[in-house]
């Protein structure tokens, strides 16, 4: 007979698996597909050159761009060092202006304050505009089946997000969320939700989508939204969208909800001014992005649109496991988007390979960190460590760092390869005595011996096999630079 | 279900512990090692405002006085041959005489004041017209305030949307209009609109007026 778990355990186990595909492990094989996938590498190509050469024009032509990413980088690292102060200021600053605010521990925290909120409500559609952090609990699969018994209608309004519902389908970029559908894939789907044949062109899919979508603004019950930055000083919330959804949620439904990370904090409205810049040239490379909404609690006094009820759920769902810890600063990221853009890897695989919400050097990064290690272990090897990510974020976070932490962390914790154990504990043995690195130098080069052709290494047996499977590797040279050096040179 | 004491007690105590300080301040990367640490000034805000505007896509034009303002949108209204325009129930609106021509000429006038159905008017107008609290010259952008008489959705549903600006409202970049709402209380909502509503979502192709106005039109006044 099976014993029932304690219900706590069963919520942690929930919580690791919302939002990762199933088996989360596997990022070899799914890059594999990606790979092969021509049709896919030609979507992926289109869209990151596009976005990297916006970005790179439109931050080259602001001098004060290097200031502000400096300055981005030291409010975060000040917000986090006092996020508690920060997260009580917003929750004073929302309800001193009429707001509920809602402090949620993990995603099934918010699917039942929101699923009650619902049927308090009496709601029936609820309109969504693009949001990580609902994705990273996958709300919307959730309230369906938590709260069937309302029969909820919930309907994301970004038209990419929408198109990859309409799909079955998830985001594969934070940015471009159906980046890997290619136009004519995008045209069968949207027919088949019109049940007529709609032509293969731009205007008219669009034109299609603004009509129905148009639809759900006006007869939604409750608009929920993400939150690009929350400022703890006014409790404003600040959300950012080009097509609009954003500020058509918050003003035409009568109630608005807003899903926030904890760490979407900024001091001060005027830390804004820094984050707004940023945000919008590093995302999409424009100087300010269309529609940069800020709402302040519900609709004041003799207002007759915007919301009659404000709630702010400010959510953890395992950010705070990061705070103070060598891990931190992966909380300082804007979503901007653009370190997927540069990276090598993710140019190559599309975001779906990484089986996670949050694809790309973020994603590596912070799904083990939210999820736990295990779940995630392959991620933090996605990477070649080549450092674009680095150099592409607008508030420095050292991602390459990051990804090499976790995998020094994976050792440590026995999740690692037996390859990679004993590469980590040769190094650091080799590299803290000059002797064993000498011996171990001329050691490598006899031992590279039998595996050298053509001037490179050849598919090594065993388990580093993986590596040489598909990388060249040059041989070592036959004297090491301290030999020559010893030598004269 | 999470207690907001517990909840910030447990935050406060993952900040302090390990004492862990991140060290790695952003790389040099950005830094640059000759030209300009800061944008040159704006000379001439209205002008850098309407050619921002118009990189967009959207429409500026200066004109002199309210009269001409009146007529810019008299012609707008007929060009788009507009059954219904909305406009905020603003002074400096009801100063521009706006609604009798636009009556003559068979536009049906509605005001954002005591409406019924907000969503049915302002879904079915063809024109939304309003004022904006500021400009911003580097950006092309309009700062738009929600309150009494100045309606959100009139900014957003129409598909034509006019803003009649007075002139000396350009600011000149982005910090300076954030800087307005950096002190004292604010509005319920604040909106930076920067050009007309687009998508790229389709193959990067662009779409405009996706789900606000395809069409904007700034006057600036003065």
């Amino acid at each position: 007979m099976e014993t029932e778990k304690p219900a706590r355990r069963r919520e942690t186990e929930d919580r690791r698996r919302e939002g990762i595909a199933s088996p989360v492990e596997g990022f070899n094989a799914r890059a594999k597909r990606a790979v092969a996938d021509e049709q896919l590498h030609d979507s992926i190509e289109l869209f990151t050159n596009k976005s990297v050469a916006g970005r790179n024009a439109v931050l080259n032509a602001l001098p004060e761009a290097p200031e502000l990413r400096e300055r981005a980088y030291g409010i975060k690292q000040e917000t986090m060092a006092n996020l508690d102060r920060y997260l009580g200021q917003m929750a004073d600053a929302v309800e001193a202006r009429g707001g509920n605010v809602f402090f949620a521990e993990t995603g099934e925290d918010v699917v039942g304050y929101i699923g009650d909120l619902a049927r308090r409500r009496g709601a029936k559609v609820l309109a969504k505009s693009k949001s990580m952090a609902t994705e990273e609990i996958e709300l919307n699969r959730r309230l369906e089946e938590e709260y069937a018994d309302l029969d909820l209608e919930i309907v994301e309004t970004d038209l990419g997000e929408w198109i990859a519902q309409l799909a079955g389908d998830t985001p594969s970029h934070i940015v471009g969320p159906i980046l890997h559908m290619n136009r004519r894939r995008i045209t069968e789907v949207l027919s088949e939700t019109a049940g007529r044949r709609l032509p293969p062109d731009v205007e008219a899919l669009g034109s299609f989508a603004r009509e129905r979508l148009r639809e759900k603004f006006l007869a939604a019950d409750i608009g929920i939204t993400g939150a690009n930055f929350g400022v703890a000083e006014t409790g404003t919330v600040a959300t950012v969208t080009n097509e609009g959804n954003g500020r058509l949620v918050t003003s035409v439904p009568p109630v608005h909800v807003v899903v926030m990370g904890i760490e979407k904090l900024v001091p001060r409205f005027a830390d804004l001014s820094v984050f707004v810049r940023l945000l919008a040239r590093s995302g999409t490379g424009q100087k300010l992005t269309v529609y940069t909404n800020f709402v302040t609690g519900p609709r004041g006094p003799g207002e007759i649109d915007g919301a009659e009820e404000f709630h702010l759920i400010l959510m953890d769902n395992g950010r705070s496991e990061l705070l103070g810890t060598p891990f931190e600063e992966a909380l300082y990221c804007i979503r901007c988007g653009a370190c997927l853009n540069v990276c090598p890897v993710y140019r190559q695989t599309g975001g779906h390979a990484y089986g996670s919400t949050y694809s790309g050097p973020i994603g590596a990064v912070i799904t083990p960190l939210l999820k736990g290690g295990r779940e995630a272990k392959d991620l933090p090897h996605a990477s070649s460590l080549c450092g674009a990510c680095w150099e592409a974020c607008p508030v420095g976070i050292p991602l390459h760092d990051l990804l090499l932490k976790l995998r020094n962390r994976q050792v440590d914790e026995g999740l690692a390869g037996k390859a990679q154990e004993i590469a980590f504990k040769g190094f650091e043995k080799g590299m803290s005595s000059p002797t064993l690195y000498n011996i171990g130098s001329k050691a490598a080069r006899l031992a590279q011996k039998p595996a050298q052709k053509d001037g490179s290494i050849r598919p090594m047996p065993g388990p580093l096999g993986a590596w040489t499977n598909s990388r060249d590797l040059p041989p070592l040279a036959p004297k090491s630079f301290r030999e020559l050096w010893k030598e004269g040179i | 279900m999470a207690d907001r004491a517990e909840f910030l007690q447990k935050v406060r105590h993952r900040t302090q512990r390990g004492r862990y300080k991140p060290t790695h301040a952003p790389d040099v990367a950005w830094t640059r090692k000759d030209g300009p640490r800061e944008s040159p000034p704006i000379e001439d805000p209205p002008a850098r405002f309407i050619g921002e505007l118009e990189a967009l896509g959207g429409h500026g034009i200066r004109v002199a006085g309210p009269e001409e303002a009146r007529d810019h949108v008299l012609a707008l209204a007929r060009e788009r041959d507009a059954r219904l325009l909305i406009r905020w129930d603003v002074p400096q609106l009801e100063g521009l005489g706006v609604d009798g021509p636009l009556e003559g000429a068979g536009v049906e006038v509605a005001v954002w004041r005591d409406l019924e159905d907000f969503r049915e008017v302002t879904g079915r107008a063809d024109i939304g017209l309003s004022t904006a609290a500021w400009a911003v010259a580097e950006t092309g952008t309009l700062v738009l305030e929600g309150g009494p008489g100045m309606g959100r959705s009139v900014t957003l549903l129409p598909p034509t949307y006019v803003a009649v600006v007075p002139v000396e409202k350009v600011l000149r970049t982005v910090p300076e209009a954030v800087g307005k709402y950096a002190r004292g209380r604010l509005p319920a909502n604040v909106c930076f609109h920067t050009g007309p509503s687009r998508s790229g979502d389709i193959e990067m192709s662009l779409f405009v007026g996706m789900h606000g106005p395809g069409e904007v039109y700034v006057i600036l006044v003065g």
